[in-house]
């Protein structure tokens, strides 16, 4: 091998003391930088006019022991013997922050590929990983246990290597901060020759970890294992000092002690050329742009060996992506995963900053930082795919997110221009395809089904919401690639589409547990494509391309096929029923679809329901299943929840609107409902769906009629009476049901009788804020809805107190009707619904008693509320009578006489206009023997009532004396 | 530290100051399904999975150390509003900003048990460090105007935490002027120690009317 001298240029003046020096290339071979351990300086030289003064930054007060600089090469760190890391603005110089301190001189810096993350090490123990952004120290690495000269981060990312004097290799894993391999003794101990440093390197692709051997070689040891792979070994006659990797990964030049540097072609393991030097050359660097090596000796000498690979063979940037493109498009920002969550996108984006506008990249925090690291993050996903490729799905992801910037302009659009085909189909709860992101297949109130296509195939992970009861599934992978999904307690279902001739659609049903081992089923369609799957009890369903709906059982069995009328659109499933929405016909020439629907009890074979699925105008079904009580529900893409009420002989009720949230910026995606709650995820503007990451929470809001604003003004009240109305003609139609299958209904009885008095009170809201409003006549309408009596007596109370006694004789007269009915019902069938009534009227007795206690305490009698039996003011003086004996009786036996009472008034009510005689007496042991036969039996909702009269008559009370107050003024 | 055998001057430690702030309310979002607590400090719940409510700190904490919930961190409590914060603090010198009274202990109880429920965690500890230096530092300046004349300095929206570093510190102090101000309680400072609070209050009062 032929041996050429290279004039070297004198760059640092090391005063005949050899030392450490530093040489780096920046990213586009425009400029060398050089330091030395015996100068505070540190120069930037211009390659091309090496005559030229270099630009001098002084800023440390010692020696600059080691040099690095930002893949991107706009920052600058150097570290010195004063124990100080500063940055520098590249290529300008100017000195941006000291940006860590140590207490001892610091040996070696090196940056992460994405700029992110320093590290600095040095005679300190511990290796400190700086965040380049803020000056944070992330992590202090400590396991060495001499001066650490060298470290390297893993191009990858996932790991840092670290050398120090004594010869011991450490490699630590970024996420955790562990030293997962500790290698001793495995390179030369240098002792305290400050003049040479151990170091280390990794290879450009990050597959191997090159390290100066113990036998004046080079031992290259595996990523992951840590292993021995192979050594370098010819002719260097001392320890290496130094070593580096061409920018492609083909060649390797090494310089040893003995004052020679050898380059080796890797592949071969071969050296193929050598230069011998005046001194030991104690760094190089490659140039990233052509054939060439920088290398500076001990003494202060650099000089640029070009042509170092015979032109014979491959060059040693060949095979490289085109450096210029991809800092010329930023792209080098992108291809990184960063170690650190907490700092990605960090120096990057202050790179680019100062490259577009050459500001200097200041310390300050930047606040689009979160914006920045969502597009980070998301095309951190295709760092396996080439760069071209990660371009172009980054302007699809472009393309993407300004459609949606439109807002729900976009999404009309979008659905105008699908609409004259009719829906495609869909799986409630799913949403949509997003490249390189985890999505979800299923979404309810249960749990979730998500999936992440990597490689051509997919993982999919199940997760329930409630972690402490629903069984742990672990996440499997996906050959078929299953688009499709649908979860409950029991187990999971999946299908895929067809893709070309071999790949069938498949059906796959796996349960969460069971008794028997592998009851794990699927089935295949030929010529047929599973559209919508769904589960129930014991069930699966599948919906096909030829309009067939499948069904199977649990364990995999072909229960029925059904031929459907048209082309699914989704389908959903809850317990024994299974409802399927259809295609009814194309498309109306105004562009509203006709959509069908059908649910199917499983259990029975029957087919309970069927009819048209109402739409808004314009509007596609966005969503489709059922109501935790099992009511079927649609929700549109005007934001439309509709729900299938029996009222007039089943009919579908609008309860919730988007738009009338009032939310402009707000999405809503729709979980599920309850009987008073819609469950739905909250997505900001453009987006119309939810991301898996974060875990989305689930909102409640309120469900509300879109009402007709009223001249009443009083919404909230109309709206609850509408959906007490809903409610009670529900549980009817339960109660009914039951009774018909000759099943105890007695909580259903309960829950109606809780529902009526809360519809009353509502009722009784509303008739007061009518009379407020001069609405006489709906008032009058309302009490006669009212279904317990007390509740009209508290009505004429009401309107008394509101000095309406017009409409308080009309409610008396109401109220009179109603008591004879039932007191001839009473008396003839005291059956199930009396003792409700008698039960209730008592409740009526103990509130009313205690009302006008009160009132009599407060000593108003012209205006003070009479007891409601009496209640016009015509009858007050009775009245007065009466709540004297009354309060008598109460001495005695309170419940009893209460019972009592009401019997008596009811008579009393006959006899009122004949004589203004008191029969209570008497009628109270009449009755009495009477109601103890009943009493017992109606104990428990007595119990439930009364504190809700109590609330009642309180209300009573502050209305009664708003409304005196404002009598007085 | 200084007149530990004095109530009225006893300090809180930080610990103590921490067991206060648990009483604040932070939004959880749980992973179980559990009914309504009862408590003697107020209900709490029903729990429903992955559907946000509001419980105090201590329940928070306790919740998610069993795993049950994950915490939603407080609004202010981010990378953008801490930002927002640290820079108002910085560029205005009096004033400081309007912080949650107990946001020293809130982000250290939520740093040390829902690291992974923060987004930029180390960002956003950094943020809340960076802001608690600037203004103990402020409050520093502040305190400096304690002088002869003084007899009360006026800082607003001061945080727990802060408020009982400073409190022994600035009673003493401004008890020490008055000491000095007033020949006449020199001779009985020994005596009046233990009245010395009241004392002081009806300084000013004095001053103002001449």
């Amino acid at each position: 091998m032929k041996i050429r001298s290279m004039k070297l240029r004198e760059a640092h003046k090391n005063n005949g003391v050899s030392s450490f020096c530093s040489i780096l290339w920046d990213l586009q071979a425009l400029h060398l930088v050089t330091s030395s351990s015996s100068d505070t300086s540190i120069s930037i030289h211009d390659p091309l006019l090496p005559s030229d003064t270099p630009n001098i930054l002084r800023h440390h007060r010692d020696g600059v022991t080691a040099l690095a600089l930002s893949p991107n090469s706009t920052c600058l760190a150097s570290g010195s013997i004063d124990h100080s890391v500063k940055l520098y603005k590249f290529p300008g110089g100017e000195f941006q922050t000291n940006i860590t301190r140590f207490t001892l001189p610091i040996r070696a810096l090196a940056f992460n590929k994405s700029g992110s993350m320093l590290a600095a090490a040095g005679d300190d123990e511990g290796i400190k990983l700086i965040n380049t952004i803020d000056g944070s120290i992330a992590r202090v690495l400590k396991g060495h246990k001499g001066p650490i000269t060298g470290l390297a981060f893993d191009p990858n990312s996932e790991y840092l290597a670290s050398i120090d004097s004594i010869g011991t290799v450490i490699i630590w894993e970024l996420q955790s901060g562990r030293a997962i391999h500790t290698l001793k003794g495995i390179a030369p101990c240098i002792g305290s020759d400050l003049s040479t440093m151990n170091v280390l390197s990794w290879s450009p692709d990050g597959e191997t970890l090159s390290v100066p051997g113990l036998k004046n070689d080079v031992v290259m040891y595996d990523r992951d294992t840590a292993e021995k792979l192979f050594s370098l070994r010819g002719d260097h006659s001392q320890p290496i000092c130094f070593l580096s990797w061409s920018p492609n990964g083909k060649y390797v030049a090494t310089s040893g002690l003995d004052r020679q540097v050898l380059i080796w072609d890797v592949d071969q393991r071969q050296d193929i050329d050598r230069q011998k030097f005046d001194e030991r050359i104690c760094c190089m660097a490659w140039k990233p742009t052509g054939n060439a090596l920088a290398v500076i000796d001990v003494m202060g000498k650099y000089g640029v060996w070009d042509s170092v690979i015979p032109s014979s063979m491959k060059s040693p940037t060949e095979g490289l992506p085109s450096l210029q493109s991809k800092n010329s498009n930023g792209l080098l920002l992108f291809d990184e995963e960063d170690p650190e969550p907490s700092t990605s996108g960090s120096l990057s984006d202050l790179g680019e900053d100062s490259h577009g506008e050459s500001e200097p990249p200041s310390r300050k925090r930047l606040r689009k930082q979160s914006v920045f690291e969502d597009t980070l993050e998301e095309d951190v996903d295709h760092e396996l795919s080439s760069y071209p490729k990660v371009e172009s799905c980054k302007k699809s992801h472009r393309v993407h997110k300004e459609r949606l910037d439109n807002g729900n302009e976009g999404l009309r659009s979008v659905m105008s221009s699908v609409r004259p085909k009719m829906q495609e189909a869909f799986q409630p709860g799913a949403t949509p395809v997003q490249p390189g992101k985890r999505r979800f297949l299923c979404y309810n109130m249960l749990g979730s089904i998500t999936t992440i296509e990597h490689d051509g195939y997919s993982h999919i992970e199940i997760d329930f919401h409630d972690t402490s009861r629903g069984p742990r599934v672990p996440s499997m992978t996906d050959y078929f690639g299953f688009t499709m999904a649908s979860l409950n307690e029991n187990g999971s279902v999946f299908a895929n589409p067809c893709k070309g001739e071999k790949n069938m659609s498949t059906l796959m049903y796996r349960p969460f547990s069971s008794w028997a081992s592998n009851s794990e089923w699927s089935m295949r369609f030929e010529g047929e494509e599973v559209k919508v799957v769904a589960l129930g009890t014991a069930w699966v369903a599948a919906v096909t391309s030829l309009n067939f709906l499948r069904i199977f059982t649990e364990g995999g069995l072909q229960r029925y096929v059904l031929s459907l009328d048209g082309p699914v659109v989704t389908a959903s499933g809850f317990k024994d029923e299974l409802a399927v929405v259809t295609h009814a016909s194309h498309c109306l020439p105004s562009d509203d679809q006709m959509l069908e629907f059908r649910v199917f009890n499983i259990s029975n074979g029957t087919q309970r329901l069927r009819g048209h699925l109402p739409l808004t105008p314009g509007s596609c079904l966005t969503w489709f299943g059922f109501s935790e009580e099992g009511q079927l529900c649609s929700y549109d893409s005007k934001g439309v929840l509709r729900v299938f009420g029996n009222q007039y002989d089943g009919s579908w009720l609008p309860l919730f609107s988007a738009s009338k949230e009032k939310k402009s910026e707000e999405n809503y995606w729709v979980v599920g409902l309850n009987a008073s709650k819609l469950f739905c995820i909250v997505c900001k503007n453009p987006d119309l769906y939810p991301q898996v990451m974060p875990k989305p929470v689930l909102t409640l809001l309120n469900l509300s009629f879109p009402l007709a604003s009223s001249d009443l003004g009083a919404e909230a009240l109309e709206n609850e009476f509408m959906l007490n109305n809903m409610h009670l003609s529900q549980i009817q139609k339960r109660i009914e049901e039951m009774e018909a299958a000759g099943l105890d209904t007695t909580l259903l009885d309960d829950e109606a009788f809780n529902v009526e008095a809360a519809q009353d009170r509502c009722i009784l809201r509303l008739i007061a804020s009518c009379c407020n409003g001069d609405k006489l006549v709906r008032a009058t309408e309302l009490v006669k809805l009212l279904s317990l009596e007390k509740s009209v007596k508290g009505a004429i109370k009401l309107v008394t107190a509101l000095k309406l006694p017009n409409l308080a004789e009309r409610f008396n007269g109401i109220l009179e009707e109603r008591l004879l009915k039932e007191a001839k019902g009473n008396i003839a069938i005291p059956l199930l619904n009396s003792n409700r009534a008698a039960s209730i009227t008592a409740d009526v007795a103990g509130s009313k008693t205690l009302t006008s206690t009160e009132s009599s305490k407060i000593s108003e009698p012209p205006i003070s509320v009479p007891p409601p039996k009496l209640s016009s003011p015509m009858f007050t003086k009775k009245a007065k009578f009466q709540e004297g004996a009354k309060v008598k009786m109460e001495k005695l036996e309170q419940n009893r006489t209460a019972i009592a009472e009401n019997i008596g008034k009811v008579k009393n009510v006959e006899q009122e206009k004949k004589a203004g005689e008191v029969h209570n007496v008497g009628e109270v042991k009449k009755a009495g023997e009477m109601n103890q036969v009943q009493f017992h039996r109606s104990s428990n909702p007595f119990a439930k009532s009364s504190s809700n009269n109590q609330e009642k008559s309180s209300l009573f009370d502050s209305l009664k004396k708003k409304n005196d107050n404002t009598g007085k003024r | 530290m200084a007149g530990q055998s004095d109530p009225h001057f006893s300090l809180f430690s930080a610990e103590e100051v921490e067991f206060m702030a648990e009483d604040e309310m932070i939004e959880i979002v749980p992973n179980m399904r559990m009914d309504p607590l009862n408590l003697l400090c107020g209900d709490f719940g029903p729990f429903l999975p992955q559907i946000a409510t509001q419980v105090p700190l201590w329940l928070a904490v306790a919740l998610k150390r069993r795993g049950k919930c994950t915490i939603r961190p407080p609004e202010w409590l981010s990378v953008e509003k801490l930002t927002e914060a640290l820079e108002a603090e910085r560029e205005s010198p009096r004033v400081f900003q309007p912080l949650p009274f107990h946001y020293v202990e809130i982000s250290r109880l939520l740093f040390d048990h829902a690291r992974d429920d923060i987004p930029d965690i180390y960002m956003v500890r950094s943020l809340v460090e960076d802001i608690r230096n600037v203004r103990f530092h402020k409050i520093e300046i502040n305190l400096e105007e304690i002088q002869g004349r003084a007899h009360a300095v006026k800082i607003k929206n001061l945080s727990a935490m802060e408020v009982n570093i400073v409190r022994p510190f600035v009673v003493r102090a401004l008890q020490a002027f008055y000491k000095h101000d007033s020949p006449e309680m020199i001779d009985q400072s020994d005596t009046t120690a233990n009245r010395r609070p009241q004392v002081a209050d009806h300084v000013p009062r004095r001053v103002v009317r001449r």
